[in-house]
């Protein structure tokens, strides 16, 4: 489990990482392999060793805004990566990376971290599972975009991913902060504009959070040949608190893809999609139904 | 850790640089409208414009110095850590 230390410094990667990465800060957070709190080399001695139990399925678990891998730690201790391994022989693997960076850039990083992964495994990799919690979801879709393009090996290895509460179709709580900053500019007054300059400093990451941007040349849709499977919440049973305020940070739309609210264009399978009415954003991440979920979905038959 | 030290106070110095700039923008765009006032009454332009063009000159002279401090502030604590590093490296 990350430190207090780490969880600040996620904090604080999340709200300003993009300057510390353009600073070369010594504070900003590299991508990379974690497990109990403590770093390991994407080297093959060193996977071996952190995983002297290595399975030829994987699950890679990649973290939201501002969080480490403690993100997901059930109120028991346990996470969705080690309950998938208890039950389904999944090898957890945990990322944990600056947030504050632009979505593509994580991408980017996530894709030549999961090429290194394929060359260093110490066994054949069969399946490579991620799967991704809010922001998380959106770098794992970056990943698989960047690596299409370039013919990356290990997206073959790529069958399925699940996304917990990720704002596929962006975040309107970030674009609400980009109007009110429009508007604050607009006055002539130094106050004012003071105001918005402190309300402009948030990073890179979180900025692409409003639209969803996972690639310069957005937007990008789900990748094909990959079965992806979504999950929501939101903070009431309520159908009218459901649609105004989702999870409370993601619309229900937006974590479904559209497809809880626009039967029309629903590009993905029901049974692909399940919605958790009760559960807020946060609960997402470690709550045992929605392992229950993310269990279901990986049983089904490849 | 070093690393992380050096981090957490260039981050300081640059919230105090950033800020003083910022406050001096503020200060500076603030005594502009009345001065501005000031100037438009042509029996007050002359000398308005006078003490107007000091004002900023004080004013960003003393944020100036702000920077300058802060910057050596810095530099002295940059070369503290390497001397703390230096010497936890002979220590084994």
């Amino acid at each position: 489990m990350a430190s207090t230390l780490d969880q600040i410094l996620a904090v604080l990667n999340g709200a300003v990482g993009d300057m510390l990465a353009r600073t070369g800060n010594g504070l900003q957070l590299e991508m990379g392999w974690f497990r109990n709190g403590l770093p390991v080399r994407p080297e093959r001695a060193a996977l071996a060793r952190a995983y002297p139990e290595a399975t030829p399925r994987v699950v890679v678990l990649v973290h939201g805004l501002m969080c480490t891998e403690s993100i997901w730690t059930l109120p028991d201790g346990s996470d969705y990566g080690s309950l998938l391994a208890r039950d389904l022989g999944l090898t957890p693997l945990y990322v944990r990376y600056n947030s504050g960076l632009s979505i593509p850039e994580n991408g980017a990083r996530l894709s030549a971290l999961l090429a290194t992964l394929h060359e260093e495994y110490p066994i054949t990799l069969e399946e490579i599972v991620p799967l991704g919690y809010s922001m998380g979801g959106l770098v794992i879709r970056s990943a698989c975009h960047a690596a299409s393009r370039t013919g990356e090996p290990w997206l073959d290895r790529v069958r399925r991913a699940v996304y917990v509460g990720t704002p596929h179709r962006g975040a309107p709580l970030e674009r609400a902060g980009r109007f009110v900053t429009r508007v604050l500019r607009l006055v002539d007054d130094p106050y004012t504009r003071l105001v918005a300059d402190i309300a402009d400093l948030r990073s890179d990451g979180v900025k692409d959070l409003g639209n969803a941007v996972l690639h310069p040349d957005h937007p990008v849709p789900l990748l094909p040949g990959i079965r992806h499977y979504l999950v929501a919440g939101s903070v009431s049973h309520d159908p009218l608190v459901t649609r105004l305020f989702g999870d409370a940070l993601v619309p229900v739309a937006s974590a479904t893809d559209g497809g809880c609210t626009d039967g029309a264009s629903l590009a993905l399978p029901p049974s692909h999609i399940r919605f958790r009415p009760g559960l807020g954003h946060l609960a997402l991440a470690h709550h045992p139904l929605v392992y229950d979920d993310i269990r279901a979905f990986l049983e089904e038959r490849t | 850790m070093m690393q992380r030290w050096r981090g957490l106070f260039t981050l300081v110095g640059q919230a105090v640089d950033q800020g003083a700039a910022a406050v001096e923008r503020v200060h500076l765009e603030t005594a502009r409208r009345p001065f501005g006032i000031l100037e438009r009454i042509p029996i007050l332009a002359v000398p308005a414009q006078s003490v107007h063009i000091i004002h900023d000159a004080t004013a960003s002279s003393v944020y100036a110095l702000i920077r300058i401090v802060n910057d050596a502030a810095g530099r002295t604590i940059d070369a503290a850590i390497d001397t703390v590093a230096l010497l936890s490296d002979r220590g084994g």
